[in-house]
């Protein structure tokens, strides 16, 4: 049973999320299919590992789990960098970031920065996006004319005749539409450049920039005061503002098609179908405030993409770095965390057996899944006052073994409020809701080799063989022959599984969720595999090659089900 | 209800693979071409479909009324998609997993997106040049143009699939044959 739990996790982790989203969808549209060859789980999130990275708090300690600020500091590994200067976490939040590329992500053309302001951060070649479904363009030749009879001729030639237009091939929007056609398929945006241009509100913005032109050195200099780097200042200008004019008033504007003012009510009063207006999701990602009318909706040319890369905040050392390369989706640098740090997966074993049942039960009648689902639901939480089994499973990540120590970090007392709206919640405050207990000692974890890899592959064919699991992977077992729960439970290749377990009081509500400290130690230089490395403790003494590097997580093994629930569990 | 009797009419000049299931009364018409894994099920009435159609694998054509269920020319059924008119025109296609009620008649040129559910619990019918996309099944109308264009594409299409499909599947032919 440990052995499927494990195998498991992997896979199990990245359908839950297609769970989550299909049954929303379910409510949505009815449909039965999405979700027929899924077990439906009753709790919806799956318990989780978050990484702490400690640029928002002073000290090294996490904020407590249960302060739902908390959910700042902490971050899913594959989201975090790890700098090996500073030998710290670093996160999304506290990097430094860099633009490297500009480009366009549909003809990945790489657009030089200097251009990209004047080309208004779109693509200024051939790309566009439908206005009403935004789906990309393209560009077609017109059809010939037809013939007299309404029989359509075909076979026609291979080579299009003006005037081109542009046409969606999902919603057959075309730019004949609304009155655009080109001469010739190339260069469609500097065509479109003069309508542009021309546009009132570009003209108004034109107008603007060059108001304020003479500001611009005033404004930088007090920017440069705060900020270094920005270009100093330039007294020769006055500080003076002229008042601005604009070129149009508001009213003639907005009767030329800008939107906004009585032009807009009239048109509403004698709207027919809502289609005719065009939808906000329709108008914002325009750049210019547009008309109201689906009818008048432009193609638009599409944004740009960036590839960034990252510093450290404190020693500005790259984290990662993109290669330029529009089309490549390689790194030049990449200290991403997941290459250092062991990668924790927890999973709730009882949750699953209930989950696997629930998928046998639903396996024949599809479509009755949803009535299953709640009953199951009751099978995968967690009862206030009942005592569970939790797996972290650690994969080492480095070349060598790494020694590995897991604790708890104590909850202060006075902070262990789980539900302040709750009357009772000082009284509750007492003591904590739960306790976790966790192998004290360290236990090792064997290095990542490729070859692993390739390993793992039939592991996940022979699954249900495995079940039994005695015949390999080492699962170990007490001195008295009873499996164990809290412990390492299981080695094998780079993983080791570890048993935890989490005692629930009788008055306990909210989520169990608690903060780990893990700790590692692993041999800095000398990368030759040691034999005496199962678990023997002295290994970690010998001082000179063996750091230790510690992280926090938070562990979230997901909500308890207060006891009023379970009596009315039991009744139905 | 008495069981289904088999009758397939097939044109000598209609590609159907071995590997299709038919039940039902079944007329294909000259030119169509049905992959191998689609489905055509007469369960009540019987199906005609028209010329030069294209029934791709996973195709699912379903006729639950009395009336005879007829699918004009030139249509193209995507991949998994499930249909169930009284009715098609001509020049429609229906993409890939999209589903169409037996209460949507549907008329010519007309797209069925991606993934679209067409079920109204009330009949209605899909007039020509209708657009069905997006996740949400929005509607509009189609101006018309390009359709020649797609009109030879469709043609080219199934030429190629005439050519290459009796090449590795065995043709089904019809009772007269």
């Amino acid at each position: 049973m440990l052995k499927r739990s494990e195998d498991e996790d992997g896979p199990g982790r990245g359908p839950h999320d297609l769970r989550d989203a299909s049954t929303c969808q379910d409510v949505l549209s009815l449909s039965i299919s999405s979700t027929a060859g899924y077990p439906v789980g009753g709790t919806e999130m799956a318990p989780s590992v978050q990484y702490h990275c400690a640029c928002l708090s002073s000290s090294p300690a996490p904020p407590p789990p249960h302060l739902p600020s908390s959910s700042s500091s902490f971050h899913p590994l594959h989201t975090l960098f790890f700098c090996e200067e500073c030998d710290a976490v670093r996160c999304n939040r506290c990097v430094a970031v860099e633009v490297s590329t500009y480009y366009c992500p549909n003809c990945l053309f790489e657009v030089p920065s200097a251009s990209v302001r004047a080309e208004k951060n779109r693509c200024a070649r051939n790309c566009f996006m439908c206005p009403n479904c935004r789906n990309t363009l393209s560009v077609v030749p017109s059809d010939p004319p037809e013939n007299s009879d309404g029989r359509l001729t075909v076979p026609i030639s291979a080579v299009g005749e003006p005037p081109f237009f542009l046409y969606c091939n999902h919603c057959r929007w075309d730019s004949a539409e609304v009155g655009i056609t080109f001469e010739k398929p190339t260069g469609l945006a500097a065509q479109l450049q003069k309508f542009e241009d021309s546009a009132p509100d570009s003209l108004e913005f034109d107008r603007l920039k060059e108001h304020f032109e003479p500001f611009i050195p005033a404004a930088s200099a007090a920017l440069a005061r705060d900020i270094p780097g920005v270009s100093k200042y330039n007294p020769s200008q006055g500080d003076e503002m002229t008042e601005y004019r604009s070129r149009v008033d508001i009213a003639t504007a907005s009767r030329m098609g800008t939107g906004g003012g009585d032009a807009d009510v009239e048109y509403m009063r004698h709207l027919e179908t809502v289609s005719e207006v065009a939808s906000l999701n329709q108008r914002w990602t325009s750049s210019w405030a547009t008309s109201f009318q689906a009818r008048d909706l432009k193609p638009l040319r599409i944004p740009l993409h960036s590839k960034r890369s990252k510093r450290c905040p404190a020693c500005t050392h790259i984290l990662i770095k993109p290669e330029q390369k529009a089309q490549s989706v390689r790194y030049k640098i990449k200290l991403v965390a997941a290459n250092y740090l062991p990668a924790i997966t927890v999973t709730l074993p009882h949750a699953q057996q209930a989950q696997a049942e629930a998928a046998r039960r639903s396996l024949g009648k599809s479509t009755a899944a949803a009535p299953e689902d709640d009953r199951g639901g009751s099978g995968v939480g967690m009862h206030a006052g009942k005592t569970y089994p939790f797996h972290l499973a650690l994969t080492n990540p480095l070349y060598d073994p790494i020694q590995v120590r897991l604790s708890v970090q104590r909850m202060h007392v006075s902070t262990a409020t789980t539900t302040s709206a709750d009357g009772s919640a000082t009284e509750k405050a007492r003591r904590p809701p739960f306790a976790v207990s966790l192998p004290t000692s360290s236990f090792p974890i064997a290095a990542f080799a490729e070859a692993w890899e390739y390993e793992d592959d039939e592991d996940m064919f022979g699954v249900d063989d495995d079940e039994v699991g005695a015949g390999r992977g080492g699962r170990e077992k007490d001195g008295r022959g009873k499996v164990k729960t809290v412990g390492v439970l299981e080695k094998r290749a780079n993983v080791t599984v570890v048993g935890g377990e989490v005692v629930i009081g009788k008055e306990a509500r909210g989520a169990v969720k608690f903060n780990m400290l893990v700790s590692y130690t692993y041999r800095s230089d000398d990368p030759a595999p040691s034999e005496g490395n199962d678990g023997s403790p002295t290994k970690s003494t010998k001082p000179p090659e063996i750091k230790t590097f510690a992280f926090y997580t938070v562990v979230d093994l997901g909500l308890i089900i207060p006891r009023e629930d379970v009596r009315l569990d039991s009744e139905s | 209800m008495a069981p289904i009797r088999d009758k397939f009419t097939i044109h000598s000049k209609a590609i159907v693979c071995q590997d299709v299931e038919l039940k039902g009364d079944i007329t294909i018409g000259s030119g169509t071409i049905v992959h191998p894994k689609a489905t055509i099920f007469a369960i009540a009435g019987p199906i005609v479909i028209g010329s030069s159609c294209i029934i791709e694998e996973g195709a699912i054509i379903v006729n639950r009324r009395k009336e005879v269920m007829r699918i004009g020319d030139d249509n193209l059924f995507e991949i998994g998609c499930r249909i169930e008119s009284p009715t098609v025109g001509d020049f429609n296609t229906i993409s890939t997993r999209a589903r169409v009620h037996h209460t949507v008649r549907i008329g010519s040129y007309c797209v069925v997106g991606a993934g679209c559910l067409l079920v109204p619990t009330e009949d209605e019918i899909l007039d020509d040049y209708t657009v069905v996309y997006g996740p949400a099944a929005e509607r509009r109308k189609w101006s018309g143009r390009g359709k020649v264009q797609e009109a030879d594409l469709r043609r080219k299409h199934a030429e190629y699939l005439r050519e290459m499909l009796p090449k590795f599947n065995r043709l089904r032919r019809g009772d007269g044959t």
